[in-house]
């Protein structure tokens, strides 16, 4: 490490200098890289979309706490704005409530004439969907909106996991793909392993250049996976916008943090699996 | 300098390669290492320089037990040696010089010190105007040269060749071992092996003699009894 360390331009040069003696190895490596990375991106990108949509769907459901008629309304809605994370929930008187009744109703409105006025309960509303109302001082009954979107959530959950699973074999899997691919460029150079070993060199100084060479190989593979990426999303968020509704942008598809994350992880892929081949060559020596 | 005590190998499922072999090489001596292809000529070379380990008996180099050396520790042995091979084992994609400069790259020499050296070394074989040249655009004779230059640049106090000749020519042959004499006289301990007779007849070195994975003649009076 230390050899590292004092002569990195020395290795760097060795790497780039290897790749530029064999560009085919050094592209299929990269192109393989770029491919798993992109397939992985893609699924991360695709879950993000779902989570997005659901959050904009979820955004949209009111939430009614009907209270007992002699509830404190300005209370209960106080502790709803607690509970719900500061967002201001609407109060709704029993008068308020038939009025609103009454109009929903339209021309048949009337059939509402002669009704007292406090038929309908008071009641809270509010748009916050995930949060639990059941403490609400006065509260007789919490609608909690669209039970199918409850249903969607909790599926949704599921599919967190399972993407997360799902993420974790694709990542595996490519990180064996990129490994075997890798082996090759390293079997290629057994001949000059062999040699330097021969003339002394330690297992460090023959492994920082492919490890550099992954390295590198991983970053740019990466940055390939993102372009690439960011084109898809650039081209889908219009048709996805104009499908669901939703103003959805190419950031909001893959954002710089899943951008980051693919160079980062694909120069950490690039690094992990030039290490696993060269130390698998080296031990077999 | 190298020192075997009773040293054994044996490979899984074969006949044994070397089998109770004692030996002693003194410093700055010569010694050919003779016997007919199989007799363990290159398992010996091979254990010295610990590309391969004994299975029994002791073998030290430069006084060091080399069963006792940890793998890291192996590299810096390996560059007190310098080795040659009958097939060059040269880099076919790399220029001579930067060939021979590959053992002095290893040791971490700044680039002046290695482009001095690997310009000095290339002049005493004679390739200082191949230096720019691929090895496959070179004569055998010329790669063996590139081969005993690496070997020789970092200064080793022990030279192993094994077979150097075997794939030249009589005239290139002589060029070769001309060399390895010319760095035996600079002080290097050298360990050729080799199953030509003709060499042993023109260099009166010491001569070892295997068969079978046994020493079965040891000194200079092997070339009169003609085992080789």
């Amino acid at each position: 490490m230390i050899a590292l360390l004092r002569r990195p331009a020395y290795f760097v040069s060795r790497a780039l200098e290897a790749m530029a003696r064999r560009p085919r190895v050094a592209l299929v490596a990269t192109l393989t890289l770029a491919v798993a990375l992109f397939v992985t991106g893609l699924f991360a990108a695709a879950l993000r979309g779902a989570e997005r949509l659901l959050g904009a769907w979820a955004g949209e459901v009111s939430i009614s706490v009907y209270l007992d008629p002699g509830a404190d309304l300005e209370r209960a809605r106080e502790a709803v704005a607690a509970a719900a994370a500061g967002r201001r929930g609407e109060a709704v008187s029993a008068p308020e409530a038939l009025r609103r009744f009454r109009e929903a109703l339209g021309p048949q409105g009337g059939l509402l004439d002669g009704v007292k006025p406090d038929l309908l309960p008071p009641s809270i509303e509010v748009s916050a969907p995930g949060i639990r109302l059941a403490q609400v001082p006065g509260a007789r009954e919490v609608d909690y909106g669209n039970a199918w979107l409850e249903k969607l959530e909790r599926l949704l959950g599921r599919l967190r996991w399972a993407g997360a699973a799902l993420f974790a074999a694709l990542a595996a899997g490519a990180a064996v793909l990129v490994a075997n691919t890798l082996r090759l460029g390293v079997f290629a150079r057994r001949e000059e392993i062999e040699i330097m070993r021969l003339v002394g060199a330690t297992d460090l100084f023959v492994e920082a250049p492919f490890l550099i060479e992954g390295l590198l190989q991983g970053a740019l593979g990466g940055s390939l996976a993102a372009v690439a990426l960011l084109a898809v999303a650039a081209a889908a968020a219009p048709a996805l916008a104009g499908a669901t509704g939703l103003a959805l942008a190419r950031a909001d598809l893959v954002p710089g943090s899943l951008v980051g994350a693919l160079v980062g992880g694909g120069a950490a892929l690039g690094l992990f699996s030039s290490a696993l081949a060269v130390g698998r060559e080296l031990r077999r020596r | 300098m190298v020192e075997l005590f009773h040293v054994h190998k044996q490979y899984a499922g074969e006949a044994p390669a070397l089998l109770d072999v004692t030996l002693g090489v003194e410093k700055g001596e010569f010694v050919f290492l003779t016997g007919p292809s199989g007799a363990g000529k290159s398992t010996l070379m091979r254990l010295v320089f610990c590309a391969e380990v004994a299975t029994s008996g002791q073998l030290l180099v430069f006084g060091r037990n080399v069963a006792k050396l940890t793998p890291s520790q192996i590299p810096y042995l390996r560059r007190s040696i310098g080795v040659v091979f009958q097939d060059f084992k040269l880099l076919p994609d790399r220029t001579v010089a930067e060939n021979v400069a590959f053992p002095l790259e290893v040791r971490g020499l700044p680039a002046r010190e290695v482009r001095r050296k690997v310009e000095a070394i290339l002049r005493s074989v004679g390739l200082e105007l191949k230096a720019a040249k691929f090895p496959l655009s070179l004569s055998g004779g010329e790669q063996q040269r590139v081969a005993v230059a690496r070997a020789l640049v970092g200064d080793p106090a022990l030279l192993l060749a094994d077979e150097p000749t075997g794939n030249l020519d009589p005239e290139r042959t002589l060029e070769v071992m001309d060399l390895l004499q010319a760095a035996n006289a600079r002080g290097t301990t050298v360990l050729v092996a080799t199953h030509d007779r003709s060499l042993l007849e023109r260099y009166k070195k010491r001569v070892v003699a295997l068969e079978r994975g046994r020493v079965v003649a040891d000194g200079a009076e092997i070339r009169r009894a003609g085992r080789a």
